[in-house]
Formats: structure tokens, C-alpha cells, sequence
């Protein structure tokens, strides 16, 4: 396992290599950050100090190599916008894209669960085409429209939710959170809803069809013909045979919305990662982009990583010396 | 049905809590006020950065020497009064009995260490209002003596900008103000917290030299997202919200608890034209051969296109009435607005006749350039003029670019004709003028975003001499006569001002600016006595 974690550290480190070439040389080529970040009001003068200020002055390739050097020792650079250290930017937006991914989740795992097992194992009740029909709904409409309706239904027309903003925090480990106090709870349920309805389908659309599967299979019938009660062949046998794709796409789709969750974040004003990273494009911020990317792929690792620990738990034919 | 009941339900028990609470206390009710701002502040530090969401905020908690009124007249905050001693030496007297929310004394070395700080930072923020400072004095506790390095009639205006800090501070760094430890100023509002991107808190200043504000306690959240910042007022989680999107206009008019604050800002929209070379790049024949000409050096041209852009219909409908023609650099009023300025009426039948005059009687072929998201519907403004210009007879591609891309491009003047804009943040001509319009000359400084190459000696000159003139009543003419110069000759064709449009809860009176900045300390409670 050891072995198999450092393997995939250092492709870890090829990827984020590659990606900072890409990000210094395809923000060079969108265009020039000085002329965005600096006051349209300064004389060439004044100009030339600011810029040599950014370290704008250099040449690409001289520039590179002084943020690799950083890199070194731990320093992603200075954001330009907010002339702060680019890590700490990122940083203290996390947990605010992290509690609401998790809330999602959750809420996807609780709801989707379920309902895809029920509508699996009893397929032609009138409640399971229900919840399927719903499900394509779940699917199929575009999570800003839906946030928007969220936010007129709930917050403009019934008054019981907030529309916007985080609300009310609490300290923990020394950072603040919105989960410990029920204003900020009010704030975190829409948006996590909004989140958490596209990824509730998924998760029961694949339940169901991985109940559809296994159901059939011999080992079932078997254990059905053997007298286990149908709550234990349901939780022990169908439910843990069905799990691995469950478990890679819970995997994956909390990984995008902890990087990708920009669309409601800017509709609930929730002040996370996704929407700070938008802001950094449009403002040409080279230094948050890349500092941004570079915690993106270590996430993903990470999460792909820990869903492959995962599965050995789950089967334990999957070694995962074995795999590539 | 339902939403209007509970609308009217909402708006009732408010005027009911304001009612309740405007008893006898005076000003020490709790009252609170939401505001919704349509940007996001990069920095707390009011010397760090100088854009119009950092400069407005840093006003709730920081005063300046001088107060930068609405319609940009310099009127005494922590100085009182002030005299010209010699042509580049300024006295100020200060304002005595001033205390810092930390309790300390507002005095002059509070001034020395904020001009100076503003000046040195490196990030040369405020490089434009501070360079011509050479050296900041202290004339006993009470006074400072400003010494620039030329003689500089933006001096006022530039001093309203610098934010006064405690001199304990002047070492502080950006992490400093964001945490609250250095944000302590002699303003309206002291700081309460501070979360990047989401929110400011702030309560009221009881002891504030103008009298105390009338809300107790001021939340200021940065929405950008139009839809959001339209739903928190719609719910009433705000009471006020900067730049309200178009699509709300019809829903807050029509709503009872709520109503729009409309009011003009100094930013100019307009139209330029390469009218440097000898053949511009985006303009041919129709067949796609090369014109050998540039059409818009001929001044019949350049009214041509002026007169056949409908500018009443695009205000009216594309800016569905969020802006106001314009004819000129600034508005009536402004401080070098030309009466001599003749306007140019829609006349498209006029528009071909002087194509035909000037040689063109079957038109061209041409590209125009705008950027996207950067000022009120521009793409849609440069699309209606667009179809436009192809009414009179010249084809007309557009073609919209994210601003990243724009930006750059269209001030190095590649482009043939494109849509530009400049917000006019000292409220008079000469802020324009020398950067779209005076020749570009990077000794002086001046053309920075002069993208259409104008460059008429006779306006250089009179830019020259306005800028080194410290008395009004002689700058004025200068000025004006550049205002007549520029738009009589059509050397850029002037669009619009964008309007402020705010959507606020009934009993929100604001008056707009036109910096377009929303201060809280300028916000009034109609609910109370008044």
C-alpha cells in the first residue's frame, strides 16, 4: 500500500508540473495581468515600479523558475489582488467550500441511498417510477435554474430560509464554521440542497441499477434459498456487492464539488473556493490559479487514493499492489 | 398573490419595528442596515489598492483631509480650512477635539504618516494622487503644510482620496487592517469583523466629529451575482443593493415595500475610431478588398457614424433607461462641461448623405470591438450600434471579447473601432481627457488609454496648461475649450453616463453619486422624524 501511495505521488507531481507550465504560459497568452490589475490612472512610470513590483518585469521562462524556486520552499507567491501569500487566500476559503460539500454530500448519500435500493429492489411499484421520474428531473435541470428557484420559493415568496451569505459562524480549530450555529444552518441548507440534487440522482440512479445486477445473481438466490432474512441479504450482500461503483463516484463527484461548485456559490454568495477562483481567471490572478490548481490535484489524488483503500474493504480480491 | 401578501405582510410589521424604536432614545436606538455591494473589496489596507470598492468602504471607518462631496466638490472633513502659501506649498488646518476608535488624538502626525504611506507603498496604488507630494510637514499639532513638486491644481482633489490612518499604524501591513487591529479611523463606523469576499460588519461611532450616523450597526455584504443581490432584497435579508440588474427593475417598481434609487454616475461611454493610420486593419470595401483609405480620418465620416447611432433608443430600451446620453466628456454641471458642444441628432438619411460627401457613397465593410461584462450591457450597446451602422450602409461585424483579452488591445489601438469607456473619478475634464484623448507620451504620462491615436496639438497644449494652472476660474475655459474641440470635431463619439441604479426597501433614502460609491453614513431612515 505504501508503495502504491508513493507511485502515485510522484505522478502526482508529473501532473502538477505539467500544469504549472500550462497555467504560466496560458495566462501569457490570454493576456497581460498588468493591464487588469493595475490603475488605469498611473503613468508609465509609476507603471514600470508596479510591475517590477509583481515581478512582472522578467521573462516568462524567468519567472517560471523563480516560482518553482518558491515552490521549494513552500511559497506558491503573492496573490496580485489581494497582495497576500496566494496559499492563505485559498486557504481561508476552504472550509466554507468544504462544509457545504460535505453538508451535499451528505444529504446525497442519506437521500439517494435509499430511495435507489428501494426503487431496485421493488421496481414495479408506483413509488419506485416516482422517484425515477424524479430522479431525471434531478438530472436534467441545470443546478442555477434550480438554485434560483430555491431561492424565489423559499426565501422571496415563503420567507423561511435565507437567500444569501453564510450567516452566523463559529469557532472551531481555529477556523469559523457555519454547521455549529442554526443561523449559519439556515444559510447552509439551500445551497447544499441545490448541490446535493444533482449528485442525490446519481447516486440513485446507480443504486438501483447495481440492485437490478446483483439481485440476479446466483450467490442471492442462494442465500435467499438458504432462510437469511431479507434484511441481512439486503445489507450484507446486495448492498456491500453493489458499492464499488457507489463508492467511486461518491469519490469523484465530492471532489468536483469541492473544486467545481462555482455556480452556486456565486448564486448563494457563499464565500468559497470555487468563486474565488473564477475571480482569479477574469483578474488574470496567476499566482491563486495555480496555487489552486496545484490543491486540486493532490485532492483528487488523495480522494482517488482513499476510494481505492475503499474498495479493498469492500472486496478483498482488489489488492491494490496489484494495480497500476 | 401570495408573494405580494406576504411582501406587504414583511414591509408592515418593518415600518412597525422602525415606529417602535424611533421613541424619544434620540440616536441610540438600534438600528441596522444591510447593504448589498455589487463588487468585491481586494483589500481592507485603505492604501493598498485603489479601486472604486476598496475606496468607497474605507470611507465608513477612515475619513481624509478633505470630503469628496457627490457630485465631486472638495468640501473640509479633518481639515478645516486650507490656503495656497506659494504656488506648490498648501496649508492645512486640522480639525481639533478628533479621537481614533482606539481613544487616541487625531493629530498632525496622523497626517504626515498616512500621505506618506500612501505615497511609499509599493504597490503605487495611489501613485496618481500622490505623485506630485514631495514632501508633508507638520506646522504644530494643528496643521500640515503639503509641498508639491510642481504646481498642482488636483491637489484637493487628489488629498479627498488618501484615507487618514492612526500614525501607531503607519508600519502596519495588509493582514493588519483585515484582522481590525490597524483598522481603527476617526470615521462614522468602527470595525466589527471582516470576512474576504462575503461580508463587513461595522457599529456606529457615537463620538464622530459630523454627529453620529443613524444606524447603529451596518452590514455590507459583497454580492456580485446579480440574482443573488436581486433575491436578498427581494426577501429583505438587504435593504440596499448597488447596481440593480435590469431584470429586477419591473419587480421592485411594481412592489410596494421597495422602490429604485436612480441617479447619474461620471462614467462615459464611447465610441473611438483609429484615426492614426493610413489604413486601419478592420475596415475594407465591401467585396473584402482594401480601401486605401481609413475612412475615419475624414471628420464627415466619423458624424456620419455619429449620427446614425440611435443613442435615445439604446439608453431607452438596451440600457432599458440605466444610463444618459451624453454629448461631451462630462455631464452639465461637471467642472468643464462645454455649452459650446453642438449635439448631434439621430439623422440616418443625413448620415448617408455625408458618407457620399466624403467619398463613400456605397459605404465600407468593418469590424467593431467591445469587451463583455465590463460596463452596462456593453456587448448588447455595441451589437444595437452595430446594426445601426449597417442601417446607413456600412457592414457591420461585431465582435465581443472577454475584458482579460480586451483590455490591452484595444488601449495599444488595434483595433479600427471599438467601445470604450472611462469613469471620470475627479468629476472634471481634465481626468479624461488626458488619458483618451491628449497625445500618447509616456515622459508626461499622458494617452495611456488613448486607443484611437488622437493626437491634435492644439488640445495637447491646452491639457498642458490646464494641468500646471491652480486657479479655477482660469483652468475652467481651458478646459472647456478642450470639451469643445474634441466633440465638435467628433474625434470620439460620446454614447452615455451609466446611471446608478440601486434597489432599496421603502425607507432607504440614498442620493446617488457619481463616483458610485455607496456610503453608509449618506444613507437616511425616512421611518424616523425627518
Amino acid at each position: 500500500m505504501v508503495t502504491s501511495l508513493i507511485r502515485r505521488m510522484i505522478q502526482a507531481a508529473f501532473v502538477i508540473f505539467a500544469m504549472t507550465l500550462i497555467v504560466f504560459i496560458g495566462i501569457n497568452v490570454i493576456g497581460n495581468p498588468v493591464d487588469i490589475l493595475i490603475n488605469p490612472d498611473l503613468n508609465q512610470a509609476e507603471r514600470a515600479l508596479v510591475i517590477k513590483h509583481l515581478g512582472l518585469d522578467q521573462p516568462l521562462w524567468s519567472q517560471y523558475l523563480s516560482f518553482i524556486k518558491g515552490l521549494m520552499q513552500g511559497d506558491f507567491g503573492d496573490s496580485f489582488v489581494y497582495k497576500r501569500p496566494a496559499l492563505e487566500v485559498i486557504l481561508e476559503r476552504l472550509p466554507a467550500t468544504l462544509e457545504l460539500a460535505l453538508c451535499a454530500m451528505v444529504i446525497a448519500i442519506v437521500v439517494g441511498l435509499p430511495l435507489g435500493l428501494y426503487a431496485g429492489l421493488y421496481p414495479e411499484r408506483i413509488s419506485s417510477r416516482l422517484i425515477m421520474t424524479g430522479s431525471i428531473l434531478g438530472f436534467s435541470l441545470p443546478t442555477f435554474w434550480v438554485g434560483l428557484m430555491f431561492i424565489l420559493l423559499f426565501a422571496v415568496q415563503l420567507g423561511w430560509l435565507p437567500s444569501n451569505g453564510r450567516g452566523e459562524t463559529a469557532m472551531l480549530f481555529g477556523t469559523p464554521w457555519s454547521f455549529l450555529t442554526s443561523d449559519g444552518i439556515s444559510h447552509l441548507l439551500l445551497p447544499a440542497l441545490n448541490l446535493a440534487l444533482f449528485k442525490t440522482s446519481l447516486i440513485l440512479r446507480l443504486t438501483r441499477a447495481g440492485v437490478q445486477e446483483v439481485i440476479m445473481q446466483d450467490f442471492v438466490k442462494f442465500a435467499r434459498a438458504k432462510g437469511l432474512s431479507q434484511s441481512r441479504i439486503i445489507l450484507v450482500h446486495i448492498l456491500k456487492n453493489l458499492m464499488i461503483p457507489v463508492v467511486t463516484i461518491i469519490g469523484l463527484e465530492f471532489g468536483s464539488l469541492i473544486a467545481f461548485s462555482v455556480v452556486t456559490e456565486s448564486i448563494y454568495g457563499w464565500p468559497g473556493m470555487g468563486k474565488l477562483i473564477i475571480d482569479s481567471i477574469n483578474l488574470l490572478d496567476r499566482p491563486v490559479i495555480v496555487a489552486y490548481l496545484m490543491m486540486m490535484v493532490i485532492l483528487f489524488v488523495t480522494l482517488n487514493f482513499i476510494i481505492d483503500i475503499c474498495y479493498t474493504l469492500l472486496d478483498p480480491r482488489v489488492r491494490l499492489e496489484g494495480k497500476g | 398573490m401570495l408573494y405580494s401578501l406576504t411582501r406587504r405582510a414583511l414591509t408592515g410589521s418593518a415600518i412597525l419595528l422602525f415606529a417602535t424604536s424611533a421613541v424619544p432614545a434620540i440616536a441610540q436606538e438600534d438600528t441596522t442596515l444591510s447593504i448589498g455591494m455589487a463588487a468585491v473589496i481586494t483589500s481592507l489596507d485603505p492604501h493598498e489598492d485603489s479601486n472604486s470598492p476598496n475606496n468607497a468602504t474605507s470611507r465608513n471607518i477612515f475619513d481624509s483631509l478633505i470630503n469628496r462631496g457627490g457630485s465631486a466638490e472638495n468640501k473640509p472633513q479633518l481639515a478645516t480650512s486650507w490656503e495656497v502659501l506659494d504656488s506648490t506649498h498648501w496649508r492645512f488646518k486640522l480639525r481639533e477635539g478628533v479621537k481614533f476608535h482606539d481613544g487616541s488624538t487625531f493629530d498632525s502626525e496622523d497626517v504626515v504618516a498616512s500621505l506618506l504611506r500612501a505615497r511609499d507603498k509599493e504597490s503605487k496604488a495611489f501613485a496618481s494622487y500622490t505623485r506630485n507630494i514631495a514632501e508633508v510637514t507638520a506646522d504644530g499639532p494643528n496643521a500640515v503644510i503639503v509641498e508639491t513638486t510642481v504646481a498642482d491644481p488636483m491637489i484637493l482633489n487628489s488629498l479627498s482620496r488618501i484615507r487618514i490612518i492612526s500614525s501607531d499604524y503607519a508600519d502596519a501591513t495588509v493582514a493588519d487592517f483585515e484582522n481590525g487591529k490597524a483598522a481603527t479611523g476617526t470615521g462614522p463606523f468602527k470595525f466589527v469583523s471582516y470576512t474576504p469576499g462575503d461580508r463587513i460588519e461595522l457599529d456606529r461611532n457615537d463620538d464622530y466629529f459630523a454627529g453620529p450616523s443613524e444606524w447603529s450597526h451596518v452590514t455590507i455584504r459583497m454580492v456580485p451575482d446579480n440574482g443573488g443581490r436581486l433575491a436578498s432584497l427581494l426577501a429583505g435579508d438587504l435593504d440596499l443593493i448597488e447596481a440593480l440588474p435590469a431584470e429586477g427593475v419591473d419587480r421592485v417598481e411594481s412592489s410596494d415595500g421597495m422602490h429604485i434609487i436612480r441617479g447619474q454616475s461620471t462614467r462615459l461611454v464611447y465610441l473611438g475610431m483609429d484615426v492614426a493610420r493610413d489604413q486601419t486593419p478592420f475596415v475594407t470595401a465591401k467585396d473584402g478588398s482594401a480601401l486605401g483609405t481609413n475612412p475615419f480620418k475624414d471628420e464627415r465620416v466619423r458624424k456620419a457614424l455619429l449620427m446614425a447611432i440611435n443613442r435615445d433608443a439604446i439608453v431607452d430600451r438596451v440600457m432599458r433607461k440605466n444610463g444618459t446620453v451624453a454629448d461631451q466628456f462630462v455631464a452639465k454641471g461637471f467642472f468643464g462641461h462645454s455649452e459650446e458642444v453642438e449635439k448631434v441628432a439621430y439623422d440616418p438619411e443625413g448620415a448617408r448623405k455625408l458618407l457620399a460627401d466624403a467619398g463613400y457613397p456605397d459605404g465600407f465593410a468593418m469590424t467593431i470591438h467591445g469587451p463583455s461584462g465590463r460596463y452596462v450591457n456593453d456587448s448588447e450597446v455595441l451589437q444595437a450600434a452595430g446594426q445601426m451602422f449597417s442601417r446607413i450602409g456600412i457592414d457591420t461585424k461585431v465582435e465581443v471579447l472577454p475584458w482579460s483579452v480586451y483590455s490591452n488591445k484595444y488601449s495599444d489601438g488595434e483595433y479600427s473601432l471599438f467601445l470604450g469607456s472611462w469613469g471620470v473619478n475627479t468629476g472634471e475634464v481634465s481626468n479624461p481627457a488626458l488619458a483618451i484623448v491628449a497625445g500618447r507620451d509616456a515622459e508626461k504620462g499622458t494617452g495611456r488609454y488613448n486607443g484611437s491615436g488622437i493626437n491634435i496639438p492644439e488640445v495637447n497644449a491646452l491639457l498642458d496648461e490646464a494641468t500646471s494652472t491652480l486657479e479655477e476660474a482660469a483652468r475652467e475655459p481651458l478646459l472647456k475649450e478642450v470639451s469643445k474641440l474634441v466633440f465638435n470635431n467628433n474625434w470620439l463619439l460620446p454614447m452615455h453616463y451609466e446611471n446608478v441604479v440601486m434597489g432599496a426597501k421603502s425607507n432607504i433614502i440614498y442620493k446617488p453619486r457619481g463616483d458610485k460609491y455607496t456610503l453608509a453614513y449618506e444613507v437616511h431612515n425616512s421611518a424616523k422624524s425627518e
